[in-house]
């Protein structure tokens, strides 16, 4: 037997520690003695623990191995896992008592809104005002009339009282007399009056509901002969800033107002209408506009509700471009615009003494209802 | 300290296979992230991360071995220490990798770690030189330590006398790879 063999043997088994007590002493004392064999015992020792421990971090790499294959798998099939489905219920069938009672509270709120307001357009605290004077005491006397027929004789037609009052002026010598149509508007009859013609009949002739503007005519017959109108109707627009005066009926007498042209525009950026600062009220409609020329410029028509002093006249322009479009116009008695303007040169006073001659009040009767 | 790290310590010990698989999976995701972020693959990550783990567990194995740090702690340590050295090898190191929880004796146990991985690998291509059946024969001795009777019959020798001699031989064939691979003989002049 080869004796290194045995000599490995015998270390196998010093290394695998099966040795008996005796042979390891004996082979430690040799190791001891031969420097040699000790280092022979070293490197088979060496040896063999580098194959252990080969060995276990083999196995150790191994199972590392399958954890981290366990780790992939795991981490792949994560996501191929069944998502959890949501499965949405009906919104509807959830929630329609409550939608239920959210449409009958908004129903309610409505309907008691519209109740409360009795109205479905939005409430505007400024609105357009129209200037016709009602006449109070007549209406009073009216109603005490009607409740007088109503007791004696429901068929008996008493006097028609009058119920409405403006402001016209004459727009030609020859019997043509320019208002607001606000003023004459569902009018059975209308008469003018001042202090220089008196009382007058006139007709109806031309209604122009958009600017506002009704052309009356003198009966001919009733006409005192007026040689010429002292003023013309101005076929400019009036500038802004420019002085303007007014004359009116809002009373029984006549008065006159001052200010100027406030907006190139009208109520609701019409551009038919001026703003002007005169002050004006209730029964100024249908009044003149002049200018400090002693021009007629425009006609005054309302005023704006909740705004201090901006109230609104209908340009002349307009009024031209109406009596131009007239269609009902006699050939024996045409609308003749004055040409010249003899006021010019005068002073305020005068001009209002001349205009007022051709100033009226207008009264408007209306059948009863 | 770290009471619940000595616990795992002391289950590793015992070879506990399921706390070293928890183990594994619960700080892996940690150094994925450390390897990816510093221009490193999965692949990589996965290579440095078990190098790691194998360092602690043969550390943990030792008799003398006492828990410094937290398992986390020491195992991000070595993992970053490992990567810079890949980093390194590959010259693609771009400046530092934030350190994690400081841990004292790193270098220590970086120049241990490398001596095993060599020991290992010298004794991975010793083997692989080897072939078979030496490489089987001596694995099944030493390493599953088989007696020679089933050797005898496992690799057809008529008889125990034979394996031994076989055994014996290849031992020596494998000495020589081993030693000359692990001390590299100087260059002949």
């Amino acid at each position: 037997m080869n004796p290194d063999r045995a000599l490995i043997d015998l270390l196998d088994r010093y290394a695998k520690n099966t040795l008996p007590p005796e042979e390891k002493a004996a082979l430690e004392q040799r190791m001891e003695g031969d420097p040699v064999l000790s280092q022979q015992v070293q490197e088979h020792l060496n040896l063999i623990e580098s194959m252990r421990f080969y060995g276990r971090r083999r196995d150790l790499k191994a199972s590392l191995e399958e954890i981290h294959d366990t780790l992939e798998t795991f981490a792949q099939q994560e996501p191929r896992q069944p998502v959890m489905t949501v499965t949405r219920a009906n919104p509807w069938r959830k929630y329609w008592p409550m939608t239920a009672v959210a449409a009958s509270v908004a129903l309610i709120s409505i309907l008691g809104t519209l109740q409360m307001t009795q109205s479905l357009e939005t409430k505007q605290t400024a609105y357009y005002k129209e200037l016709r004077r009602k006449v109070d005491q007549i209406s009073k006397s009216q109603s005490r009339i009607m409740a007088d027929i109503a007791e004696s004789n429901k068929e008996k037609t008493g006097p028609v009282p009058e119920t409405y009052a403006g402001t016209g002026f004459m727009v030609s010598a020859n019997g043509y007399v320019a208002t607001s149509y606000h003023v004459i508007k569902g009018a059975d009859s209308v008469y003018i009056e001042n202090e220089t013609f008196g009382r007058l009949k006139v007709d109806i002739l031309f209604n122009d509901k958009e600017n506002d503007i009704s052309i009356l005519r003198i009966n001919p017959e009733l006409l005192t002969s007026v040689k010429s109108l002292p003023y013309t109707v101005s076929p400019s627009e009036a500038n802004l800033g420019e002085e303007v005066f007014t004359l009116g009926f809002p009373r029984e007498d006549i008065v006159f107002g001052e200010g100027s042209v406030s907006a190139a525009t009208g109520y609701k950026q019409n551009p038919n209408a001026y703003q002007i600062s005169v002050p004006v009220n209730p029964g100024n409609s249908g009044g003149p506009l002049f200018n400090a020329r002693g021009e007629l410029v425009g006609i005054i028509s309302g005023l704006q509700t909740e705004t201090s002093g901006a109230a609104f006249a209908t340009k002349s322009t307009v009024l031209l471009h109406a009596i131009t479009d007239m269609p009902v116009d006699t050939l024996n008695a045409p609308l003749a615009l004055p040409r010249i303007n003899t006021l010019k040169n005068l002073s305020k006073v005068q001009q209002v003494k001349k205009w007022r001659e051709y100033v009226f009040t207008v009264r408007v009767y209306n059948a009863p209802k | 300290m770290y009471y619940f790290d000595e616990l795992i310590v002391s289950e590793i010990r015992k070879n506990n296979r399921i706390v070293l698989q928890e183990l594994y999976k619960a700080h892996y995701p940690m150094v994925l992230h450390l390897i990816c972020s510093n221009s490193g693959t999965e692949q990589e990550a996965k290579d440095i991360y078990q190098e790691a783990v194998i360092a602690f567990y043969e550390k943990v194995q030792q008799p003398d071995f006492v828990l410094h740090c937290k398992v986390k702690t020491y195992l991000y340590a070595v993992s970053r220490r490992l990567w810079l050295k890949r980093l390194w090898e590959k010259k693609r190191y771009r400046g530092q990798i934030e350190e994690g929880d400081a841990l004292a004796g790193i270098d220590e146990e970086m120049i241990d770690i490398e001596a095993k991985e060599e020991i290992f690998h010298k004794m991975a291509a010793s083997l692989d030189e080897l072939g078979d059946p030496c490489k089987s024969l001596l694995e099944a001795f030493y390493l599953r330590e088989s007696s020679m009777e089933s050797i005898r019959d496992t690799f057809g020798y008529s008889n125990t006398d034979t394996a031994k001699n076989q055994k014996y031989k290849c031992l020596q064939r494998l000495k020589k790879l081993f030693f000359n691979l692990h001390n590299p003989p100087p260059h002949e002049s």
